[in-house]
């Protein structure tokens, strides 16, 4: 029978991304835009024997807490959110956004206050997936607001979003564990590196990753996927790199970043625009200087910067920072509110050492990489 | 775009309904989309007053999914998160508006009645909470274009309608629903001293006894628009006749004009024109279901039309209604069911109502103003 992408998506989602099982509870998070998908993954999660939880977002709200109200407000937990992160066994998020620029008056100061009192609740999801007693996903669903940020039309973008995710392939999963298997080929083999040194137009990058972990990014938690990542030692960072992709945070762009690094901290940050955010992000907390994730893009069908990091700190090709916060499970101890991911392309003119040996040239690691 | 209409009735139901205060947590319900026009300025004007307002919000189509294919353990779970949450909340909206009204028509009733009675736990809880006092509640509408179609209207003329009813085109509409409040609150008083009632009308002669309960007023505390009394009738004390000019919806099923025949508080015959079979369904559902939960004088003379929408039909000015089933325990309705079927009686034309033998009632009106009482000025 005819499947539609929507099916489709909701059946690798629900099957291989998340896993879910007889007796779950799965939330299912995103907004009305996501309508057609969201039907679809709760009739998925049905047939798993499992029950759907609905969290249905309304985008303008988040705009009225922020423009109007107090501290007390912006700081409260809603302790039935708190209750989801305890109680349920899987969460599947979609972004599904209206306007993507809709915050970008709002007071920085008031938004990270708004900010910050999300962090247990993130800390605690964190902390329960690692424990393994909570399976999680994050992927998206394509809208106009998204589809204009990556400067395409809502077909293109559509197009874009099932071809990064195999979905016109006529085994999507098995695509993926294909896809799988050579990431986790990859992540062993970087595993064996001590020292790494990323060479490239205005870079010259040097860092340590020495029994730190390497983590294979295979679309169980985010979805589409295709990056390998670590936590890179904190104080091992020197050297200066050059983004090629706008840094995109809470709405607000920044372009040609530039960043120096001594003994991992960021001495020196500049950019064409948006400089003074960047180095407001940089002093939000001791962490935010440091790096928390070094990471490749392996994903070649998201060949593009769309202005949405799921997708751009994929695309095939690059590598990315996180200034902020690591992922524990790298072994990373950098903690910050912060963790802004900065891709930068490396398709051309592009060289990364490990060891002081090349193994990676122009966007592809060398024969017997992986 | 923002229509102040909207912003009117979201500040009614925020500062008259549920005198919401600062700090109080406040659980916005309703249908994602169909919903939305409200939500949102709800939500605003709740943040403005300090309060923590949050959603919990339906999409449609969702529940039709787990009526048609869940299996019996999916239709009758209850989910723990939110029966737990109930308990921390202070007061809580909810909009009855929906994208389809019949959505649930050809799905089978059964599964569809099993998953409601599930879900009835949270209205449960709920209720136990208003009672003691530690949770305010209302449910009201957001106009919405299937909602327009039931009442044969365009959407532009269903919001009119909407807040006309609600009066949220008064100079002061906190103000204008204290003043129904106290009308109506003497009203209830009054009625209080009546031992039976006999209504008349077309194909309608019916006596209830109504000796010993409590009449409540209804002046959109719970429901926005609002505007009756209501009881619960002693139990074997209903008998006669009656005719319901108004179809009955329910569950999103017709019954068009019923007409029963009582004999002490229980119906002994019931036909209508359309739907019959579909009623003596619900009244076999359980004992309560064919016993009387519920006698009501609507008094909201902005609602002049019937729409399918029981939130406006049971107040629609000149109207008294029935409800099959579940009474009021407050009220000391001791009726018991799963089922509560409001069933409109037409009074404006031909109506009459005695009260103890005395003419309290003709066309639609009552005779006299209430005496306004030292209980009733309180409502200010």
């Amino acid at each position: 029978m005819f499947a539609s992408r929507h099916e489709r998506m909701a059946d690798v989602l629900v099957g291989f991304c998340a896993g879910v099982r007889e007796g779950d509870l799965v939330t299912l998070e995103s907004s009305t835009l996501a309508a057609p998908l969201l039907r679809e993954l709760y009739r998925k999660v049905l047939e798993a024997g499992a029950q759907p939880l609905p969290r249905i977002a309304l985008e303008p709200l988040t705009e009225n807490l922020l423009r109007y109200g107090n501290d007390e407000q912006l700081a409260w937990v809603n302790p039935a959110r708190a209750d989801d992160i305890e109680s349920v066994d899987v969460r599947i998020a979609l972004a599904a956004p209206a306007n993507t620029k809709r915050l970008s008056n709002v007071d920085p100061v008031r938004q990270a206050r708004y900010d910050r009192s999300a962090e247990p609740l993130r800390n605690r999801y964190l902390e329960r997936a690692a424990a393994g007693e909570l399976r999680w996903v994050f992927s998206a669903y394509p809208t106009e607001a998204a589809a204009q940020d990556a400067s395409m039309s809502l077909a293109e973008y559509e197009d874009f979003v099932f071809g990064a995710a195999f979905l016109d392939d006529p085994d999507p999963v098995a695509r993926w564990q294909e896809f799988g298997e050579r990431i986790d080929r990859l992540a062993a083999f970087l595993g064996t590196k001590r020292e790494f040194r990323i060479v490239a137009d205005g870079t010259d990058l040097r860092l340590v990753t020495e029994g730190r972990t390497w983590v294979p990014s295979k679309g169980q938690e985010n979805f589409p996927d295709g990056e390998v990542f670590t936590g890179p030692l904190e104080t091992s960072v020197e050297g200066e790199i050059r983004f090629t992709y706008p840094g995109v945070f809470n709405a607000r762009e920044v372009d040609d970043v530039r960043l120096r690094f001594e003994a991992g901290e960021v001495v020196e940050a500049t950019a064409t625009r948006g400089q003074e955010f960047l180095r407001e992000m940089i002093a939000m907390d001791d962490g935010a200087r440091r790096v928390g994730e070094f990471a490749f893009g392996l994903n070649e069908a998201v060949p593009m910067f769309t202005r949405s990091t799921l997708f751009d700190e994929k695309i095939g090709g690059t590598m990315h920072l996180a200034l902020g916060t690591a992922y524990p499970e790298t072994g990373g101890l950098n903690r910050s509110a912060l963790h802004w991911d900065l891709v930068c392309d490396l398709r051309s003119g592009s060289e990364v050492y490990a060891d002081g040996e090349l193994v990676y040239r122009d966007g592809q690691f060398l024969n017997g990489s992986s | 775009m923002r229509d102040p209409r909207y912003d009117a009735l979201a500040e009614l139901v925020l500062d008259h309904s549920l005198r919401l205060q600062p700090g109080d947590v406040l659980r916005i319900e309703g249908d994602a989309a169909a919903a939305a026009p409200l939500v949102v300025p709800l939500h605003r004007e709740a943040i403005k007053r300090g309060a923590h307002a949050y959603t919990a919000l339906d999409l449609s189509g969702l529940k039709e999914i787990l009526v048609a294919q869940g299996s019996d353990e999916q239709l009758d779970f209850v989910s723990p998160i939110e029966l737990r949450e109930l308990d921390a909340i202070d007061a809580s909206v909810t909009i009855w508006s929906e994208t389809n009204t019949r959505s649930f028509t050809r799905l089978d009733t059964d599964r569809r009645q099993r998953q409601l009675t599930a879900q009835r736990q949270f209205a449960i809880r709920r209720r136990d909470r208003i009672a003691r006092g530690e949770h305010r509640w209302c449910g009201t509408l957001s106009p919405t274009e299937c909602q327009a179609q039931d009442a044969d209207m365009s959407l532009a003329d269903y919001e009119d309608f909407v807040f006309r009813a609600c009066h949220v085109l008064d100079d002061d509409p906190v103000d204008h629903w204290r003043q129904v409040g106290e009308r109506l609150q003497a009203r209830a008083e009054e009625l209080g001293s009546v031992r039976e009632l006999r209504i008349v009308g077309e194909d309608t002669d019916l006596t209830v006894v109504v000796e010993g309960r409590t009449w409540r007023a209804a002046y959109g505390r719970q429901n926005v628009p609002d505007g009756e009394v209501y009881t619960s009738p002693i139990e074997t004390g209903v008998n006669g006749t009656i005719r319901f000019g108004f179809p009955a919806v329910f569950v999103g099923r017709e019954i068009d004009d019923a007409r029963l025949v009582l004999e002490n508080g229980r119906v002994v015959a019931a036909e209508a024109a359309g739907g019959e079979e579909y009623l003596r369904s619900l009244l076999e559902l359980d004992e309560g279901a064919s016993g009387v939960g519920e006698i009501a004088f609507g008094l909201n003379y902005e609602i002049d039309r019937f729409t399918r929408n029981i939130l406006f039909d049971e107040k629609i000015g000149g109207t008294m209604h029935m409800a099959l089933g579940m009474g009021f325990e407050a009220l000391g309705g001791q009726n018991r069911s799963a089922l509560h079927l409001d069933l409109i009686c037409d009074l404006r034309r031909e109506g009459e109502v005695y009260a103890d033998g005395e003419l309290v009632w003709r066309s639609g009106q009552f005779l006299q103003d209430p005496q306004p009482s030292e209980l009733a000025a309180r409502v200010r």
